[in-house]
């Protein structure tokens, strides 16, 4: 409507899934449940197809489809705006979704839910509007995006997975006995914090067995932005019960007199999550991370290489269980978002990539990344350890719309990403 | 094939023409060197050779008879640079790291942040985005003793 308000919005997602299925329906899946974008619309039609095709399967990667689908519903927010007449923050003010607000699956959203909060900080913090004025005719634009990521598996998902934990008394402490898989993105130190501030006892008490499979307790893959979420809830509840269990004593005291046991529990989603697998309506993710990236951006006029300088990652996930670790996780998965945004190419050749090489396929190096400013904002989920929400993937979704609307306001229409020279090159002699 | 690696003299049987970051592995049993593309691209395998950052992917140990090698273990098992990238959450999954060490321990005196990426640009890292690195450099080069540490390292 004139006044800025969506009244509907026709979704239709086509993904390439090469010649084999491998993940590509949970991709399509999550990619559609996000399609939308996080705005409100009470009138929302998403037809979703993967499609085969003769090149090496395209499966999953970081953000499992929503980078992909967020990415046009960010770009296509900035054309609304144009059309309307209308400054696109004001737009996204206006539609972002809030509390009470339902979602596309017909989710009702809870008090966890911070379109506005991260929107209004990122525009705050960049001095955005400001900015991209006094940018307006020189080679330097910058750009926005607001994006969300459920946290989790999808639907009844968890449900189904049956996820369980394993706390185990030990001579000296415990020990945790899951199948999470570190992979760097410090699975083992979040775990042992939550065990060690719910039970009370030293971190240096915890440890954290292999997660050999003949051994630790069955926890379901580490994937979907769930382990510190899904997971750590689970651990948080052992050691809860164990507390109980120990009536004061410390573990090493306890295992002293009456020697080892162990607690393990399976995860409980919320009561009141209700999904329908056959309709695909309903509660899609127990709860959200919110985000709003704003970069800034050079577009050198010889070689149409487009430069990030700055970029701000305003991010809320419930609440960081360990904030180093977080913005760990948020710089490197901006870093991963502004390769997919500008570098990363995959060229097909014949049915296969003719690019596979770090030679030929480039990702970011340091000279490639800009500044990076990241703010990390909280507003607690209470199914979550300590009030934390997944974010492994939410920082993947919002780095390539960001770039693409800055450089849409230098006046080039960019239809796909990576935005290379070559492709910068061909906007320019259309506009 | 005789050369100095980490401080000791080094006899190793090798072909002439084997990479020296296999000799440094499976001769010499220090895996710490690690390899990412194996074409050099990515830095993961770099080493010190008379104090310079080389891909030891691309080296074939013949060029380093009489050289001075320095791997990731030459620097101990406590260097600072090693606690800063922990403290720093410099290292996620970690291929990178011993390379990305290797590269910043050959660093110049007080580097500015440009310095340190131009310095790090041919090391690849797909986890951190970098900046915790510049952080953990940064932070080991504005110690008092970290430019004698550096030296002593060469």
């Amino acid at each position: 409507m004139r006044d800025g308000r969506i009244v509907a919005m026709d979704i239709d997602v086509l993904m390439d899934g090469g010649a084999y299925v491998t993940l590509s329906p949970v991709v399509l899946s999550r990619g559609c449940i996000h399609a939308a974008g996080p705005y409100r619309c009470n009138n929302v039609n998403i037809r979703g197809r993967t499609v085969f095709t003769n090149t090496p399967p395209n499966g999953a990667f970081r953000g499992f489809g929503a980078p992909q689908t967020e990415f046009a519903v960010e770009v296509q927010i900035e054309r609304v705006a144009e059309a309307l007449g209308m400054d696109s923050v004001e737009l996204r003010r206006i539609n972002a979704l809030r509390p009470g607000d339902t979602t596309a699956t017909g989710q009702t959203l809870r008090d966890d839910t911070s379109a506005l909060m991260v929107l209004e900080e990122a525009v705050r913090r960049t001095d955005f509007l400001r900015k991209r004025e006094r940018y307006k005719g020189t080679n330097r634009a910058m750009g926005l995006s607001l994006f969300y990521h459920g946290a989790g598996f999808t639907g009844s998902g968890e449900l189904h997975l049956k996820s369980k934990a394993r706390l185990e008394l030990t001579p000296t402490g415990v020990r945790i006995a899951t199948g999470s898989t570190e992979i760097g993105q410090g699975t083992r130190t979040t775990h042992a914090q939550i065990v060690s501030d719910a039970l009370g006892i030293p971190y240096e008490d915890v440890e954290v067995a292999q997660p050999d499979t003949a051994r630790v307790a069955d926890s379901g893959p580490t994937v979907a932005s769930r382990t510190c979420m899904v997971v750590g809830k689970i651990l948080e509840n052992c050691a809860h019960e164990m507390k109980e269990r120990l009536n004061g004593l410390s573990p090493a005291d306890f295992y002293a007199r009456n020697g080892a046991f162990s607690v393990e529990q399976m995860y409980e989603p919320p009561d009141w999550i209700k999904w329908d697998d056959a309709t695909y309506r309903g509660d899609a993710y127990a709860t959200y991370g919110w985000g709003c990236d704003v970069v800034e951006i050079e577009v050198d006029p010889d070689t149409f290489e487009v430069r990030p300088l700055k970029l701000t990652a305003v991010q809320e996930f419930g609440r960081p269980i360990h904030p180093a670790l977080a913005q760990g996780q948020i710089e490197g998965g901006t870093a991963q978002g502004l390769g997919y945004a500008l570098l990363e190419r995959v060229v097909m050749r014949n049915g296969a990539m003719a690019n596979s090489q770090l030679t030929n396929y480039t990702i970011p190096t340091t000279l490639d990344m800009p500044e990076l400013d990241v703010v990390m904002m909280e507003n607690p989920y209470p199914g979550g350890p300590f009030g934390a929400k997944g974010l492994g993937e939410l920082p993947m979704d919002g780095p390539a719309p960001a770039v693409v609307n800055a450089l849409r306001y230098m006046g080039l229409d960019v239809r796909e990403i990576p935005a290379t020279p070559e492709l910068i090159a061909s906007c320019t002699a259309a506009a | 094939m005789k050369f100095v690696l980490n401080g000791a003299t080094t006899d190793v049987k090798a072909h002439p023409m084997a990479r020296l970051l296999d000799v440094l592995r499976e001769e010499c049993g220090l895996t710490g060197t690690k390899e990412g593309c194996g074409e050099g691209e990515c830095g993961a395998c770099t080493v010190l050779v008379n104090g310079e950052p080389v891909c030891s992917c691309l080296i074939p140990v013949l060029q380093v008879q009489g050289a001075d090698v320095v791997t990731i273990e030459g620097l101990g098992d406590d260097h600072p640079l090693q606690r800063l990238f922990m403290n720093e959450v410099g290292a996620q999954c970690g291929i990178c790291t011993p390379g990305m060490i290797m590269a910043a321990i050959a660093l110049g005196p007080s580097p500015t942040l440009d310095d340190v990426k131009i310095a790090l640009a041919g090391n690849l890292c797909r986890c951190t985005g970098y900046s915790a690195i510049y952080r953990a450099v940064l932070k080991w080069r504005a110690m008092p003793d970290a430019n004698a540490a550096a030296v002593a390292a060469r």
